[in-house]
């Protein structure tokens, strides 16, 4: 008896001071993770009539085998390393390197476990993790290395944009920047400090920001903030640095910034006339090299398409929750503000708003008005309105009875001033939270309306549509429909996580 | 700081290196033609159904240079009325010549008193040529329908065709007979010649068939004309005439022995069979009526058809208005005394051809006819002016043949003050539905009558007094219609073997039929055509312009869109008379028209 609870003692404390090493989690993590998409495909690969194996596809799953098999390996080092000596050895820190090179095919768990194991700072402990300038910048890196890979796959095709090379060397400088500035901020920054020598980093990188790299806007100014408040706490900066010790969310993240730096550089690396443009001679074909993902009934390259697909899956996302938040937030704003009769008009009638069923609202006001990307957003932002106004109305009831309140009132502050500069900030944290995962049903709806042929016109490259198109073929070429839905899955969840990591870090519980 | 912007500048032109050395933006293919005017934009119209095509004809279009967009339409209705509004270039629009005869692939689409006539074709030129052909024989109306083609596409562009399609079915060939499932290019499934592997199956296991439309038009022959009722119609009414499986008229399988034209071409014979008695319902089952299908249903049903005032929400008198006169020829001298056109047989020895006795004695009193002893009804039917195609009219199901007595006994509405909602007419479908409504009043003169339907089927059983003793008696006993509104959903069906034929196989999909090996996919070129309305009245009333942009169409890319099964086609004659015309891309015609119309703006 004693010795079972000594033996359960043990085992909670091992497990306790595992939990203090990062990178024990998220190379199980990868591990798993490598070992899945592994299996999953071997699944794929096997022909169940013939018994035979599809080279290709064996070879494929073997690149996911390898990293599986080394993030275990590394994984158990650690954990006897941790447990007999309470560190991680450098040594073991440097096999991070290894599996960092496993993230260029695709495999972002194994990157975030390499990167984790590498940046656990001294010995490997959280607390004495290196700088969020570090993390920022190896994340940007990954992004835009990520992009690169992606886009190379168009020097197999006949014809590419003619910006093509000067797109990917761009990119390649880029990149070249960011882990550049991973090893300056690994010398130059500390916890609340930064080198007044950061300052032209921090500049270069809110300019690469335009790749649509929101790593390397976040980094840009988190350094500019760091330079101006030196040595102060700032609290956004502490709930990055917790947002970033949740694996899933950064890989929530992580798939978000990729999508977007993606559809912006195709601008230069993709053609349009690809994704758009028939070719008779290259109908429904399987994927190869020349078309990664086959190409549809049209002949146009379903791969071409899907990255330009997410650039209005991500518009139509992020501005059909952005209006609703800015209009839903105000009026839930006055509403809890001033409360008895403005509460009561405006919550009644949102009220109405709200028992319409958002996509049945959606199909009407596009049957009404016709289908472009506009309406789309429009249609969409309206029936999500009453769920922010609700959400904002929550939240400021509960900061209006705070003393700062009272305060601010007491020395004169006007109504609009309150609302504007102390209750709106202080409410803002769940209306977020929501906007994530907001974003990511926004997509889908999108993406049902579209395969309802209320999109968009048939032929514009979109994730619904894609699909729709798809579904024609889910017997004779389930690429077509499998591709696109795993595009929309991948999107949904990597919001959803997102909005889950955002939610802890902004907990104060949590902290 | 400075090492690296000199870095970073070098590695940029390095790049730029590169990319002046790499492939540069190659576009998609030159096209060689004059950049059109930026404000010329181009609207299609079409419909849920029409996506693959509009999106062809949008890629040929805008890879020619122009601005093109859709008006897509969820469906037929919002379509045409997008279509009344003018809100278009050009609408995607299909016709299939149901009838065979290519004056009814001209006359209710283009002139300019159609009922089909659109877009408002308004051309003397056009009348004139299709009146001409009308009254043509086969050999002589080719020269016309060309001249027709010339006159609509070569020279006015008022259509710009796609292409020709192709008609399929599929059937279970394990569970069915492989040569007794027909497919013709006109005609509907005929049911009573299809039947099992398995003989002794054809009494006890219903034969399984599907529609996608449930809700029926009209079960009377005259008041429809759509998908929802043909090939039941064509099943339950026996008409004068056939079409064989590639168009030719044919008594074969029809309620007269033998067809002649009278010399003149105005004058249609037709000596009736004795051995079709018209069916009911009782209790469910068909029976016998022993009332024989004679020339004075004959007579009746072609003058209803004929008539538009016959029956409320009359659907196909335009189809028989050519004829003038139907009668029943009781004086048999009057068959010596002309003879058949082109030949010298008189109008008897052409006629007695097929019959199985000599002619001796006609009657207008079919209770009293007699074929085995000689006495026959011969039936009459003039036209108003010299035009053969009338048997391709006598041979659609429109002019399938009811009882005279059964549909006078119950169409008892006074016809001024019909109301459709308390008038129950014949062939209303509330009569088979099951409920409170039921009341089967059928007369079926084909080899089946419907018994009873509901939201999911509606069965059908074999007249038992239709040419019994003969190869025409069906088959199969009972038929049941499924209703399976979604294509793909049909050819599960099939596949599953829920059904075992299905009536045009979704295009995209034969290769699932060909590698299944218990399916057959049969294929014939059909009579449908799809071609584009140019709105010449509306955006598209300059002519050059129309030229130029039927040059830029490239009818191979829609052939190869559908796997080369489908087939070129100049007009919605294309299917029915080769004329040789045939539309190519044509760049330099279409820069010719281009620069015309630029220069005359």
């Amino acid at each position: 008896m004693k010795n079972d609870s000594k033996k359960l003692y043990e085992q909670r404390e091992n497990k306790r001071r595992l939990n203090a090493f990062p990178a024990y989690n998220s190379l199980n993590l990868a591990a798993g993770a490598s070992l899945g998409i592994c299996l999953f495909l071997l699944f794929c690969a096997f022909d169940f009539k013939t018994g035979a194996l599809n080279t290709a596809l064996t070879g494929v799953s073997m690149v996911y085998l390898a990293p599986a098999v080394l993030a275990f390996l590394v994984a158990l080092r650690i954990k006897r390393e941790i447990l007999l000596r309470g560190k991680v050895e450098n040594s073991t820190r440097r096999m991070g390197f290894a599996l960092i090179l496993f993230a260029l095919s695709f495999n972002v768990f194994c990157g975030v476990a390499g990167f984790t194991l590498i940046n656990s700072g001294e010995g490997g402990r959280v607390d004495k993790a290196r700088s969020v300038e570090y993390t920022l910048s190896f994340y940007a890196a990954l992004v835009s290395i990520s992009t690169i890979v992606i886009s190379s796959f168009n020097v197999f095709k006949p014809y590419f944009s003619g910006w093509f090379f000067y797109g990917i060397g761009l990119l390649l400088l880029i990149s070249a920047f960011y882990l550049t500035a991973a090893f300056l901020s690994n010398k130059w920054a500390r916890d609340k400090t930064v080198d007044k020598r950061m300052l032209p980093v921090a500049v270069i990188s809110l300019l690469t920001a335009v790749t649509g790299n929101l790593f390397a806007l976040f980094l840009g100014i988190v350094i500019i903030t760091k330079i101006r408040y030196s040595g102060k706490s700032i609290e956004w900066i502490d709930i990055t640095k917790r947002l970033f010790r949740n694996n899933m969310s950064m890989i929530g993240m992580f798939v978000v910034t990729f999508l977007l730096s993606l559809s912006v550089c195709s601008v230069l690396t993709f053609d349009y006339s690809v994704a758009t443009d028939n070719n008779y001679q290259a109908m429904l074909l399987g994927p190869s090299l020349m078309f990664p993902f086959g190409t549809d009934e049209f002949g146009r390259c379903v791969f071409t398409r899907i990255v330009f697909g997410a650039r209005i899956s991500l518009i139509v996302g992020v501005a059909s929750t952005a209006l609703p938040i800015v209009l839903g937030g105000l009026l839930g704003a006055v509403a809890g503000h001033y409360g008895s009769k403005a509460d009561n008009v405006i919550m009644r009638a949102l009220d109405v708003l709200y028992a319409v069923p958002g996509i049945l609202l959606a199909i009407v006001i596009i049957s009404a008005f016709g289908t472009n990307t506009m309406n789309l957003i429009l249609a969409l932002s309206i029936g999500a309105i009453p769920m922010y106004a609700r959400t904002m109305r929550a939240s400021v009831l509960s900061v209006s009875n705070n003393e700062f309140i009272e305060a601010a009132r007491a020395c004169g502050a006007k109504n609009y001033q309150i609302i504007l500069k102390h209750i709106v900030p202080n409410s803002f944290a769940p209306i977020i939270v929501r906007a994530t995962l907001g974003i990511g049903s926004a997509a889908l709806s999108t993406s049902s309306l579209s395969f309802l042929g209320l999109g968009v016109e048939p032929h514009i490259p979109e994730w619904g549509n894609i699909l729709k198109t798809g579904s024609k073929y889910l017997e004779q070429h389930p690429n077509l429909a499998i591709f696109p839905g795993v595009a929309i899955v991948l999107i949904v969840l990597a919001f959803n996580y997102f909005g889950d990591g955002l939610r802890d870090a902004l907990d104060p519980k949590l902290k | 700081m400075k090492k690296l912007l000199a870095v970073f500048t070098a590695a940029l032109l390095f790049a730029a290196g590169c990319g002046a050395s790499g492939a540069g933006p190659a576009g998609n293919g030159p096209s060689g033609l004059v950049t059109p005017p930026s404000d010329v934009e181009i609207v299609l119209l079409g419909y849920a159904g029409q996506e693959n095509d509009l999106n062809l004809v949008r890629d040929q279009f805008s890879k020619s240079g122009f601005n093109v967009s859709l008006n897509l339409q969820p469906d037929y209705a919002s379509f045409l009325t997008q279509l009344e509004a003018g809100n278009y270039s050009f609408a995607i629009n299909g016709w299939t010549t149901v009838t065979g005869n290519p004056d009814y692939a001209v006359r209710s689409l283009f002139r300019s008193d159609g009922d089909y006539n659109r877009s408002g074709i308004d051309n003397p030129e056009v009348d004139r040529l299709i009146e001409l052909a009308a009254s043509q024989t086969p050999q002589d109306y080719v020269a016309t329908y060309k001249e027709l083609e010339n006159v609509l596409v070569t020279q006015n562009a008022y259509i710009i065709p796609l292409y020709a399609n192709l008609k399929t079915q599929a059937f279970n060939k394990e569970l069915l007979k492989p040569g007794s499932v027909r497919l013709s290019k006109s005609r509907s499934m005929v049911w009573e010649d299809v039947d099992y592997a398995d003989e002794s199956k054809r009494d006890t296991q219903p034969l399984q068939l599907c529609q996608s439309t449930s809700t029926l038009t009209s079960l009377d022959p005259v008041k429809g004309n759509d998908g929802s009722i043909n090939m039941l119609n064509t099943n339950m009414y026996v008409r004068l005439v056939n079409l064989t499986d590639d168009d030719k008229v044919t008594s074969e399988g029809s309620l007269s022995y033998q067809n002649v034209i009278a010399s003149g071409n105005s004058d249609y014979y037709f000596v009736l069979r004795d051995d079709i008695n018209f069916a009911k319902v009782e209790n469910r089952e068909a029976v016998d009526t022993g009332e024989r299908v004679g020339a004075e249903d004959v007579v009746f049903s072609l003058k209803r058809a004929n008539n538009k005032d016959s029956v409320p929400n009359h659907r196909t008198y335009s189809l028989h208005g050519s004829m003038k006169e139907m009668e029943i020829v009781t004086d048999i001298s009057a068959l010596d005394s002309v003879t058949e056109s082109g030949t010298d047989l008189t109008l008897r020895d052409a006629l007695e051809s097929a019959t199985p006795t000599a002619i001796k004695e006609l009657t207008d009193d079919k209770t009293k006819v007699d074929n085995a002893a000689g006495v026959y009804q011969v039936v009459k039917v003039t036209t108003n002016i010299p035009f053969p195609q009338v048997l391709n009219y006598l041979a659609h199901q429109s002019a399938g043949i009811v009882s005279k007595s059964q549909v006078e006994a119950v169409n008892t509405y006074d016809l001024s003050a019909y109301d459709v909602t308390k008038d129950i007419a014949y062939g209303d479908q509330s009569t088979i539905t099951e409920g409170a409504t039921y009341d089967n009043t059928l007369y079926a003169s084909g080899p089946y009558i419907a018994l009873y339907k509901n939201d999911y089927e509606i069965i059908f059983q074999r007249n038992p007094g239709y040419m019994p003793s003969t190869v025409h008696y069906p088959k199969i006993k009972t038929v049941d219609m499924n209703f399976i509104a979604d294509s793909d959903a049909q050819l599960s069906a099939l596949r599953s073997g829920e059904i075992y034929a299905l009536y045009s196989v979704p295009a995209g999909k034969y290769d699932l039929v060909t590698g299944d090996p218990k399916l057959s996919l049969q294929e014939i070129p059909s009579n449908a055509v799809l071609y584009m309305l140019s709105n010449i009245n509306g955006s598209m009333s300059d002519l050059n312009l129309r030229l130029a942009l039927m040059y830029t169409i490239n009818q191979e890319d829609f052939l190869a869109f559908y796997q080369n099964k489908y087939f070129r086609a100049f007009t919605t004659l294309s299917p029915l008379v080769n004329t040789g015309n045939v539309l190519t891309q044509d760049y330099e015609k279409a820069n010719e028209y281009l620069k015309a119309y630029i220069e005359s703006r």
